[in-house]
């Protein structure tokens, strides 16, 4: 079943810029995908108009068969955005506080909440937080927070823009594995990226877009090698002619 | 990235700790208001009685006597103002200035008064955490309908939350530019400027970002109430307030 439909989006900003151009993409339920494009190609604007952030100038989207402008509640309670800088999606001033406010603004009773926060410290390793302030925890762990406070909302599609810029090794390596242990519990994966090395090896499709349109789309493994024509970096193993491998191994 | 400030909860199971917010901030307001008509046995009273909490809670008075170096100074200024100032008995007269005996006493009261209720001040932070503030203050506000009690309390969370960031932000502006040997311009407005600017756009962009990463997690302000609970404790502590505070006044 495709839990995305998108038909002949495109999207216009107030500056008269083209940001999308005639997009169609269907996902399917379960699915692991990898948007990859150079900086301005549209990734992060075709993203936004998942949950209603952005909304189209032409076309349609529709979430489980129900049309976002439809049903923005609806759209954003499935789908679960993970933005670039965690720093200004943390609203909370203690991690608890930070993960209850989705949860609250769905106006769930406190027994609710705080099982949901549990739920979701216990699914990112944060419980021992529970009580820090954001701004004392490490690059990877404001990440896992952004992560946490996605999955209080319990979201089916979950979204990830460019989850791994700015952390290190082990930062990458902690939110790789989170990204793959909610994919094996069942959510949508998308994850937007212009750096394929680190995600690509577990991902079960690939899209690369270009000036707001989408210029491949398939299996990984059969277009990572033509990306580069595209202003994205190759991973280097590709480039080597090699099997590209995950960063967990 | 270190603590900012001492001036932050701590997680604690002491006396403070477990009343209830809204009884704290009747306590605090009572005893500053009381404190500032106080006379030395009034301020005395008090001063024993937050002697006890201090010690129940285990505050950090070390620590927080260096964040607050800046009011003892102050204190020192009112002190020194009130001592040359107030006409009464000399007891060392310089030149055009005389220390009397009154001003000594008037200076004393109100460095002493003002102490009392940035102390407690001090331990109404440490034993509350910051969600707990912002649902008393929602909730003090709820009666009056025609003030955003719940909009109010969030940009409230929202300015705690995002100060150290944007703390973090000005320190990192100022190191670029000081990396760009901004020091070797000696005109501090240009270096306002310079330092301002850059930081009052990053602020602005970041709080776009926010707004846009609230709406996708579907910001309303018809949001789940904060849960607050008043116990025996809280009534016990409120009688024993009473009391005290009667005492005191009817002295």
């Amino acid at each position: 079943m495709d839990i995305i439909e998108i038909e002949n989006l495109s999207h216009r900003f107030e500056d008269g810029t083209l940001g999308l151009d005639r997009i169609s993409l269907q996902i399917r339920e379960g699915a692991f995908v990898v948007v990859a494009g150079p900086n301005g190609s549209g990734k992060t604007t075709l993203i936004r108009h998942l949950n209603g952030l952005l909304l189209p100038t032409v076309g349609s989207v529709k979430l489980a068969g129900v049309s976002v402008q439809h049903d923005l509640l609806r759209a954003r309670r499935l789908v679960g955005m993970m933005f670039q800088d965690a720093d200004s999606q943390i609203v909370g001033e203690t991690v608890y506080e930070d993960v209850a406010f989705g949860p609250e603004n769905l106006q769930l009773d406190r027994n609710q909440i705080s099982k949901r926060v549990k739920q979701a410290l216990i699914a990112v390793g944060l419980t021992d937080f529970t009580d820090q302030s954001p701004h004392l925890l490490s690059g990877g762990e404001k990440r896992r927070l952004a992560i946490a406070g996605i999955l209080a909302m319990e979201p089916k599609v979950i979204t990830f823009d460019e989850p791994f810029a700015s952390l290190d090794y082990p930062g990458v390596k902690q939110v790789l594995i989170q990204i793959l242990s909610l994919h094996q519990a069942g959510h949508t994966i998308l994850v937007i990226t212009h750096d394929l090395e680190k995600v690509i090896a577990h991902a079960d499709r690939l899209i690369i877009m270009q000036k707001g349109q989408i210029v491949r789309d398939g299996l990984p493994a059969e277009i990572v090698n033509a990306v580069e024509t595209f202003g994205v970096r190759a991973p280097c193993a590709s480039l080597l002619g090699m099997e590209v491998r995950s960063w967990l191994n | 990235m270190a603590e900012l400030t001492s001036f932050s909860f701590r997680s604690g199971t002491s006396l403070l700790h477990r009343l209830d917010v809204r009884f704290k901030l009747l306590f605090l307001i009572l005893i500053s208001l009381i404190s500032l008509s106080g006379d030395f046995p009034r301020l005395g009273i008090f001063t024993c009685l937050l002697t006890v909490l201090i010690i129940n809670s285990r505050l950090p008075l070390k620590s927080g006597l260096k964040g607050l170096q800046f009011f003892l100074i102050l204190l020192l200024l009112i002190l020194g103002a009130r001592m040359v100032t107030t006409p009464g008995d000399a007891i060392i007269e310089i030149k055009f200035f005389s220390i009397t005996r009154q001003g000594i006493l008037s200076g004393v009261l109100i460095c002493w008064r003002l102490t009392i209720i940035v102390l407690l001040g001090f331990a109404f932070i440490f034993s509350t955490r910051s969600f707990e503030i912002k649902a008393a203050v929602e909730w003090v506000l709820k009666p009056f309908a025609f003030i955003p009690g719940k909009r109010i309390a969030t940009m409230m969370g929202l300015t705690t939350r995002f100060v150290p960031v944007i703390l973090n932000q000005a320190n990192e502006t100022a190191e670029a530019q000081r990396a760009r040997c901004v020091e070797n311009r000696k005109n501090p407005v240009y270096r306002l400027i310079r330092l301002g600017i850059p930081l009052i756009r990053r602020t602005f962009e970041r709080a776009d970002k926010l707004a846009v990463a609230m709406e996708a997690r579907c910001y309303t302000e018809n949001r789940t109430d904060p849960e607050l609970s008043a116990t025996r404790l809280d009534w016990m502590a409120l009688v024993v307030m009473i009391l005290i505070c009667g005492l005191v006044v009817s002295i």
